[in-house]
C-alpha cells in the first residue's frame, strides 16, 4: 500500500493525463454535489473531491457517447476502421465503486460477445479509472442492499483513499501498477495508523448506509422475488405516477441501451448515428404496423425492473444495478427503487401467507 | 478492425410485385453474404435507416439475395418506391436461423401466414436441397385473399418436388374464382396426417396468427420443444447490444429470430 500527499497527487494526476484528458469530481458550491469536471489548466480546483460519494454524471458516456455518428456511407473505406487513433486518452479520477462495477457490466455487454462495438473498445481502452473511497453516503445510496460496499471492489487502474495529508493508494490493473511504478517517487509507504484511519471511514460509511436503508429488502435478493408470479397491479401502482420522461434510463450508469437511425449529409452521403435509447418511452419498442409488445406505461416501468433484475443476470451474469441511487434523485415522480421493492415484496410474502 | 455498422454496398437488380403490398426486391451485395435459413440482414435505404428481413431466397446462393417485403412502415415505404438499379445497403447476417440439424429425419411441418411465406421460403429451400434427409415436408399456408398470396409461381414447383412434399394453401374468406380451400390456416392443422412424436413444426406470420397456430399446434399434440417461431419485435443493432428486441431474457437477434416455444412460453405478452 502506497501513500501519496496533496500535491504530489497533483503531479501524478498531470503526468497521467499529459496529451490526454483529465476529468475529477468537483463540489458544487450551491448543491453540495460532485460534478464531474475536465481539467485542462493546474494547479487542480480547491473545490476537487476525492470525498463524499459518487458524482451526478455516471461514467458510461466516457466509452459510450450520448450520440454520434458510428458510419458514413458509401465510403471508399467501406467497413473498415482504418483511424484507431481517434480518440484520446482519459483519465479519470475520482470514480466511486457503484460506477466502477457499472462501467465493467455495461462492458460485458459492448465489448464481450460474439460481437464487439469497436467505438466503445477503442474508447474504453483509451481510459484510466482512478478510484476513490466515500467518505459518506447520499440521501439514495444503496450499494450495501446489493452485497457491495461504498469503495473501489473492481473495475479500477488505481483506487485511492483520502486520508488526512493525502491518499492511500492501490493498483487494480497492470496498467494501474505500472503507472505507479514509472512514478514511484511520488510515492511513500503507507503508515498503519493511515490504513486504519482509512477503515474507521469506510466503517463509518457502510454503518451509515445500512442505517439509511434498513426499512428496504436486500436488492440482490429480488430476482427470485419478482420472478413468482405477480400480478401487474403492483406494477400499475408502481408507475401510476411516471410521467415517462425517460431520466432514470439516461442516468443510470448500466443503462446501455441505442437506436441507430440515418440521416442525409449531402444528396449522396448519408450518416448513422448511435444515440442512447430508454426503454421508457412508447416507441422504444413498438414495430412497423403499431405493434408494441409493451404498449402501456406499467409494462415499460416493469420491463426495466425486469431487464435489470431478472434477464440480464440470466443472459449476462449479473443484476444490471449497482446501487447507485441515480434513478431516485432523477425522478420527478419520486419513484423510488427501493421502495418498489419494498412493496412488491410486502406483495409477494402477503401472497405466500394468503 | 471492421464496423459492424457499414451497410454494406448492394444494387438492386430486379424488383417483382408478388401482392399488390408485397415485392420481392433481388440483390447483388458488393461481397458475397453467406447465410443460413432463417438468419436475417439488415437491410439500409440510404438516407431512411435500416429495418430487419430474413431473406427469401435459396441459402445456398451467395452472389444474390432476395428479399421479400410488405409495405407497412416508414423504411418499407421508402424499399417499395426504389426502382430496379436502386443502391441500398446490407448488414448481417445475424441470429441463428432455422435449427436445420434438428429436422433432420424428421416429419417438418411448414405453416406460413401471409408475408411470412418469405423467411420461410429460404427454409423450404433449404429442405428441398436434399428431401431424403427429411422423412417428410409438409408445407401449409394461408393468405387472406388470393390476390394476397405470395410466390404462387412456386407452389406447383414445391408440391412436385418430391414424393415426402407435399404443400396445401388456404385463403381466409371466399373469393370468385377461388376453388381452393377456404378458412384460416388453423383449418389446415385439423386431422394432421403426421406423426407427431416424430415432428418439428416451424411457423412464421403475423402475430395473430402465430398466437392461434400455436395453440392449434397445441390442441392436436404437439410438444413445446417441437414448435418454432419467428417472432417480431422491433430489431436495430442486430448483435444483441442495443437492447430492444427482447422476449423475455432472450433478444431475437442473437437468440433467434426463430424461437423454440419451449423456451418463451411463460413469456408474458409473448405475442404482444
Amino acid at each position: 500500500m502506497h501513500f501519496i500527499d496533496s500535491t504530489n497527487f497533483e503531479r501524478f494526476l498531470k503526468k497521467l493525463s499529459t496529451g490526454g484528458e483529465l476529468f475529477v469530481p468537483v463540489r458544487r458550491a450551491e448543491t453540495g454535489k460532485l460534478h464531474l469536471e475536465r481539467i485542462e489548466l493546474f494547479p487542480l480546483p480547491d473545490d476537487l473531491a476525492l470525498d463524499g460519494y459518487r458524482t451526478v454524471e455516471p461514467l458510461k458516456g466516457f466509452a459510450q457517447l450520448l450520440r454520434y455518428p458510428v458510419a458514413d456511407y458509401p465510403s471508399t473505406e467501406g467497413d473498415d476502421i482504418s483511424d484507431g487513433n481517434a480518440f484520446p486518452n482519459v483519465v479519470i479520477a475520482g470514480a466511486r465503486g457503484c460506477d466502477l462495477a457499472a462501467m465493467q457490466l455495461v462492458d460485458k455487454v459492448q465489448v464481450e460477445g460474439e460481437f464487439t462495438d469497436p467505438f466503445y473498445a477503442m474508447r474504453r481502452d483509451r481510459m484510466l479509472v482512478i478510484g476513490a473511497d466515500c467518505s459518506e453516503c447520499g440521501e439514495t445510496c444503496f450499494c450495501t442492499l446489493l452485497g457491495a460496499k461504498p469503495w473501489p471492489e473492481k473495475g479500477h487502474d488505481i483506487a485511492v483513499s483520502k486520508v488526512q495529508g493525502g491518499c492511500l493508494v492501490e493498483a487494480g490493473t497492470e496498467r494501474g501498477e505500472k503507472a505507479i511504478k514509472e512514478n514511484k517517487e511520488l510515492f511513500a509507504e503507507a503508515r498503519e495508523a493511515q490504513i486504519t484511519m482509512r477503515d474507521e471511514i469506510r466503517a463509518k460509511v457502510v454503518k451509515d448506509l445500512d442505517e439509511k436503508n434498513k426499512a428496504y429488502p436486500r436488492a440482490d435478493g429480488m430476482t427470485e422475488i419478482i420472478r413468482g408470479a405477480l400480478n401487474d397491479e403492483i406494477w400499475d401502482a408502481i408507475s401510476s405516477r411516471c410521467v415517462e420522461c425517460g431520466a432514470c434510463t439516461n442516468i443510470c450508469p448500466t443503462c446501455y441501451c441505442f437506436l441507430l437511425y440515418d440521416q442525409k449529409t449531402d444528396r449522396s452521403h448519408f450518416q448513422r448515428i448511435f444515440a442512447w435509447d430508454s426503454c421508457q418511452v412508447t416507441g422504444y419498442a413498438r414495430m412497423a404496423g403499431m405493434l408494441n409488445p409493451r404498449p402501456r406505461l406499467s409494462d415499460r416501468v416493469k420491463h426495466r425492473f425486469y431487464h435489470k433484475y431478472d434477464y440480464l443476470p440470466l443472459s449476462h451474469g449479473a443484476i444490471y444495478c449497482t446501487g447507485c441511487g441515480r434513478c431516485i434523485d432523477t425522478c420527478s415522480a419520486s419513484i423510488d427503487m427501493r421502495d418498489s421493492f419494498r412493496r412488491i415484496k410486502d406483495e409477494a410474502g402477503g401472497k405466500k401467507k394468503a | 478492425m471492421k464496423n459492424p455498422y457499414y451497410p454494406i454496398e448492394t444494387l438492386v437488380e430486379d424488383i417483382i410485385t408478388e401482392t399488390p403490398t408485397i415485392k420481392t426486391f433481388c440483390l447483388t451485395p458488393s461481397r458475397p453474404i453467406k447465410f443460413k435459413a432463417g438468419q436475417f440482414m439488415q437491410l439500409t435505404v440510404p438516407g431512411h435507416g435500416e429495418a430487419p428481413f430474413t431473406p427469401s431466397s435459396n441459402p445456398s446462393v451467395t452472389e444474390k439475395m432476395e428479399i421479400t417485403i410488405l409495405r407497412t412502415g416508414k423504411v418499407t415505404d421508402a424499399l417499395h418506391a426504389l426502382k430496379p438499379g436502386a443502391e441500398v445497403g446490407l448488414r448481417g447476417p445475424f441470429g441463428k436461423g432455422y435449427p436445420m440439424d434438428k429436422m433432420e429425419g424428421k416429419e417438418v411441418l411448414v405453416v406460413g401466414g401471409g408475408v411470412g411465406l418469405a423467411p420461410l421460403r429460404s427454409l423450404i429451400y433449404a429442405l428441398l436441397e436434399n428431401p431424403k434427409k427429411y422423412k417428410r415436408v409438409s408445407i401449409k399456408y394461408g393468405a387472406r385473399v388470393p390476390e394476397e398470396l405470395c410466390f404462387r409461381r412456386l407452389y406447383e414447383e414445391w408440391a412436385k418436388a418430391a414424393p415426402n412434399v407435399d404443400f396445401t394453401v388456404t385463403i381466409d374468406v371466399p373469393a370468385p374464382n377461388w376453388t381452393g380451400r377456404v378458412g384460416l390456416v388453423t383449418t389446415l392443422l385439423d386431422g394432421l396426417d403426421i406423426n407427431l412424436e416424430d415432428s418439428i413444426a416451424v411457423s412464421c406470420g403475423p402475430e395473430i396468427m402465430l398466437k392461434f397456430v400455436t395453440l392449434k399446434l397445441l390442441e392436436v399434440g404437439y410438444k413445446p420443444p417441437q414448435i418454432y417461431l419467428s417472432m417480431n419485435r422491433k430489431m436495430s443493432c442486430g448483435m444483441g447490444k442495443c437492447g430492444r428486441c427482447n422476449v423475455g431474457h432472450y433478444y431475437l437477434c442473437v437468440d433467434g429470430p426463430d424461437m423454440c416455444y419451449d423456451k418463451i412460453k411463460n413469456v408474458q405478452n409473448v405475442f404482444g
